[in-house]
């Protein structure tokens, strides 16, 4: 006698209740990958970064490359291993003059931004002139500020400065500008004074605008140090990668590379945190 | 008219300067007064000035002619002792409710223990009591927007300017918010100036209705709504009911107009 079959995987469509909507939703359950399980963002982040070294370091070995035009970042990690003080000096010099930079043009960028947005005389005459200043290479600005201020730390830290201030400029603009005009008039019908206006409701209203302008500014300035160096400079980051390349020391060029971009990342995560600690409201608000 | 009204509006008209250089009449002759206590709805078509009108009697914006009096004072020299909620109930999204119902109190340096107290007490009126130390993101929209009338109300205004404040909900919360800004108005009495475009909200809501026709806008009727109050749901369905909104939609044109 023929065994009747048991179809296995049968898909049980659930049957529509009368009066319920004719297009019954079909739950197909949800695989769950291993990575959506087990990493966390940050972990996610790191893997990926540890696949791009191990590729890169694969490519120096199977195609053999000369240590004058490529090293892997093994060899990299091991200059840095061995000569740690010596990066982390040249390193405490560029970060000292890239925060000092950027909190002058961060400070500058805020108050300019504000200026042009409360005096709209200033505004007219002035932000178009400021938008195509924006657009000179700050680069091209290095060897100006080396004839105004010399070879030392200034001439950098003005060269950062000159970079970081611009995404402030816009950014508090533009947050200055959000502020709904609901409010703006809630204020007038209450009789609040400017100062009011702006402490309890502006100022505070272009904040989450005003850290992505100092994201954005502050690994800006840190390459605004780096070019002042190259220009001008027997220290910091900027200093190490020029070296490195006189003495056709590949190794040492990756290794600075790698602390310049880790110090880039870590500022950038620091005011990223800050904002999310000081400004909660932010995202779920705005 | 009486000289015991809150709001006078004494052949007002509002001619726009547009940015190319023409003008544009937004309002012309518009009289109408609103009495202590009363609820008086404006409603017309989007475009037909109703904003327009509130904004001046609010002295945010200069009528082009006419004048407007509060409590008998022209608006550009009377202390302006009235409040506005608007569209959008724009919550300071980093203030608890408390604290936004407080704001119009900062603004005029005059937080007190007291004041604080009646902040409390309007939001218990509009029964969000356990919501005070929340913030606007954590409420529906519905919920916002009557922070946003607890916070017009508290310097004790006394007139309530509403620009279309339930426009932006949906119609079921809508409703329930009619409700409760009936109840509210009942217990704090103030007078209100409530413009919608919803012409069943108009009525529902007001002991009289301003309608306002366009083009230039103006005001083509002013209907003392007879329903006693306080009003229910089954008022909506009354032949008395009917029988105004059949009228109004006959005066602004709009046949046809489900909500
Ligand atoms: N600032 C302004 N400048 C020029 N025209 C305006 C201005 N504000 C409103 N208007 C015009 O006035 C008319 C009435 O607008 P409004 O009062 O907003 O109407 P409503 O609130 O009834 O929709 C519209 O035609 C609008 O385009
Ligand atoms: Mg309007």
């Amino acid at each position: 006698m023929k065994q009747p079959t048991v179809i296995e995987d049968l898909e049980v469509t659930p049957v529509a209740k009368p009066g319920s909507p004719s297009v019954a939703p079909h739950h197909k359950p949800r695989r769950l990958s291993a990575s959506s399980i087990l990493l966390s963002p940050a972990a996610k982040a790191v893997t990926g970064l540890a696949l791009m070294l191990a590729i890169w370091e694969s490519i120096v070995r199977i195609f053999d490359m000369p240590r004058y035009l490529l090293v892997g970042p093994l060899e990299a990690f091991a200059e840095l291993a061995e000569r740690p003080m010596f990066y982390l000096e040249h390193s405490w010099i560029t970060i000292q003059e890239a925060l000092a930079g950027f909190a002058l043009g961060a400070a500058l960028g805020i108050i300019c931004g504000a200026i042009l947005f409360y005096i709209p005389f200033i505004r007219h005459f002035l932000y178009p002139t400021l938008i195509a200043i924006d657009t000179i290479p700050k680069v091209a600005l290095a060897p100006l500020f080396i004839v105004w201020f010399g070879f030392g730390f200034e001439s950098k830290a003005f060269v950062s400065m000159a970079i970081a201030f611009f995404p402030l400029v816009i950014n508090t603009f533009d947050g200055l500008s959000s502020v709904p005009s609901e409010l703006r008039e809630l204020a007038k019908i209450n009789k609040a004074s400017r100062f009011m206006q702006m402490t309890k409701i502006e100022f505070i209203y272009a904040l989450p605008n005003l850290f992505t302008g100092m994201k954005i500014s502050i690994s800006m300035a840190v390459g605004g140090a780096v070019v002042g160096e190259f220009i001008a400079g027997s220290s910091g980051l900027g200093h190490v990668v020029l070296l490195a390349n006189s003495q056709v020391n590949l190794a040492s060029m990756f290794a600075a590379f790698m602390v310049l971009a880790s110090i880039s990342l870590l500022l950038f995560l620091f005011i990223d945190r800050l904002g999310k600690k000081l400004l909660p409201w932010r995202d779920a608000g705005k | 008219m009486s000289s015991s009204a809150v709001i006078e509006v004494k052949d007002v008209g509002m001619t726009y300067k547009t940015r190319d250089g023409r003008s544009h009449t937004a309002l012309e002759g518009c009289n109408f007064d609103v009495a202590p206590g009363e609820f008086v709805s404006v409603v017309g078509q989007s475009g037909s000035g109703k904003s327009t009108l509130l904004r001046i009697i609010s002295g945010l914006i200069n009528n082009t002619s006419g004048e407007v009096l509060l409590k008998g004072k022209n608006v550009a020299h009377s202390l302006r002792e009235l409040a506005m909620v608007f569209q959008a109930p724009v919550l300071l999204p980093w203030r608890n409710n408390l604290d936004n119902v407080l704001l119009p109190m900062e603004f005029r340096k005059a937080v007190t223990p007291q004041v604080r107290a009646y902040a409390k007490e309007l939001l218990e009126i509009a029964g969000l009591g356990d919501q005070a130390t929340k913030y606007s993101y954590e409420l529906s929209g519905g919920m916002q927007q009557r922070v946003a009338i607890c916070r017009a109300l508290v310097s004790r205004p006394d007139i309530l300017l509403m620009d279309e404040p339930f426009g932006a909900l949906d119609a079921m919360t809508r409703d329930t918010m009619n409700f409760e800004l009936q109840r509210i108005w009942h217990e704090t009495r103030q007078s209100v100036l409530f413009v919608t475009h919803s012409i069943p909200e108009a009525i529902w809501l007001a002991d009289r209705v301003i309608v306002v026709g366009d083009r230039p806008g103006r005001i083509v009727a002013d209907i003392k709504i007879d329903i006693p109050r306080l009003r229910t749901r089954e008022h909506r369905f009354s032949e008395d009911f009917t029988a105004y909104e059949r009228q109004i939609e006959a005066l602004i044109g709009t046949p046809g107009a489900i909500s």
